[in-house]
């Protein structure tokens, strides 16, 4: 399993997975010291094919840049070593561990089957839509930090949001996801607290015209709080 | 002879040797080492995105998102991990990548207009390059990969396709592109670390 996911190794140097597979590496390589070591001599190698392309960029850049940092808060160096790939849920992977190791000492083994099925069916969900071949992917900023990806399929009659935040908002509050539909929003469900990425799959979510995502008092809102964190145009 | 150690390898990548001065200053909050660290770096993220997307006025969009990123997430830089432009390069390349997948997928349903390309992106390079050394030496590096390998490398660098896509447009299998990659990207960085001067 590590060796089939370390074979990525020249693909992710490349940027050339996708977000799931990605994030899947990330994974690997918080597990892996050498693999690290590797993947950054790769990196390093792969950005010298960037020599070569060298372009003065027009004036108005450099305005323009300097204007938005003027206005860009920046992330702490506390906050720094902790990157965004962190919050993909360590604690339920642990949980999920630790309730591996108690179900397997009392011989339910089933159970922790269903468990695992349900991850393998779920990730199998996600590929389908991502990896479908009508998929729309639409992106916006977070006004808080980070960023929200929206991946829709009609032929799958589904789609993906993908929240992707710098960091989780102050204690008490949570991030929530909301469909908008002629106007109406409706709630996608809220992230815990603590939590700064999710993936989520939505029903029929090619129907609807935008996605919103809000900062909520935890648990959840029935209605979104002004103003939008980000809202994704779907249209 | 001397085998380079890895920081020399990676020293080399820096353009000037403040870069690293410039971005403690800017993790600090410091806009006008934010101004000098942009002179420095701003024309290879600009050319590199642009190299990417092909479009100027996306790739100026992008670029400023680029930068305003390293300006915001400045004090994440970790010199153990590489040097200061190639962790620049990192998140240009990225988001060029990004931005072109999403443009692949909203206009470009099938892989027939990156097919129509396969034959050229090398040549596309090399028309770029015009003779800076450390440039001349990538594209030496290059020559000594295998005909797949570079392939494989180039049309996921240059052209943003995810290794699936390059699977298909060089029509091998998925397994023989990761190998491929991997192992280009292997010779590339023995040959660069073998032939720059410390």
């Amino acid at each position: 399993m590590t060796t089939e996911i370390h074979s990525l190794i020249g693909a992710y140097a490349l940027d050339a997975l996708d977000d799931l597979e990605r994030a899947a590496f990330d994974r690997h390589l918080r597990e892996c010291a050498t693999c690290r070591a590797e993947a950054d001599e790769l990196r390093e190698a792969a950005n010298h094919l960037a020599d070569g392309a060298w372009s003065v960029p027009p004036p108005r850049l450099r305005d323009n840049v300097l204007a938005a940092i003027a206005q860009t808060p920046q992330l702490t160096p506390a906050a720094a070593p902790r990157p965004r790939v962190r919050a993909r849920s360590p604690h339920r992977l642990r949980w999920v561990a630790a309730a591996a190791v108690v179900l397997a000492a009392v011989g339910a083994g089933t159970i922790v089957h269903t468990i695992e099925d349900q991850r393998v069916r779920r990730e199998q969900a996600l590929a389908a839509i991502l990896t479908a071949p009508d998929v729309i992917w639409h992106e916006e900023s977070l006004a808080s930090g980070g960023r929200v990806r929206v991946a829709t399929s009609d032929r799958r009659d589904a789609g993906v949001i993908m929240l992707d935040a710098d960091q989780a908002p102050t204690a008490g509050k949570v991030y929530q996801l909301w469909t908008i539909r002629s106007g109406v929003p409706s709630s996608a469900g809220a992230l815990d607290e603590g939590q700064s990425v999710s993936t989520r799959i939505v029903d029929d979510l090619s129907t609807a015209d935008a996605v919103g995502v809000t900062v909520e008092t935890a648990p959840e809102s029935k209605t979104p709080t002004a103003p939008l964190d980000a809202q994704v145009n779907l249209a | 002879m001397t085998e380079p150690s890895v920081g020399d390898r990676r020293e080399h990548i820096a353009p000037a040797p403040d870069a690293a001065a410039l971005l403690t200053a800017v993790a600090g909050g410091d806009e006008k080492a934010f101004g000098q660290l942009y002179d420095l770096v701003a024309p290879r993220v600009f050319g590199l995105v642009r190299r990417v997307l092909r479009d100027p006025a996306q790739a100026e969009e992008v670029a400023q998102e680029v930068l305003v990123e390293i300006w915001r997430t400045a004090a994440r830089f970790d010199p153990g991990r590489g040097s200061p432009t190639g962790w620049i390069l990192t998140i240009a390349h990225r988001r060029a990548v990004d931005r072109a997948r999403a443009e692949q997928a909203a206009t470009d349903r099938t892989l027939k207009v990156g097919a129509a390309s396969v034959d050229t992106p090398y040549d596309e390079v090399a028309d770029e390059v015009t003779g800076r050394i450390e440039r001349q030496q990538v594209r030496v590096c290059l020559d000594g990969l295998t005909e797949l390998q570079r392939q494989a490398v180039t049309l996921a660098y240059y052209q943003g396709h995810s290794y699936p896509q390059v699977s298909q447009l060089l029509g091998v299998p998925l397994p023989t592109v990761k190998t491929r990659m991997r192992d280009g990207l292997i010779r590339l960085r023995d040959c660069l670390g073998a032939e720059v001067p410390a």
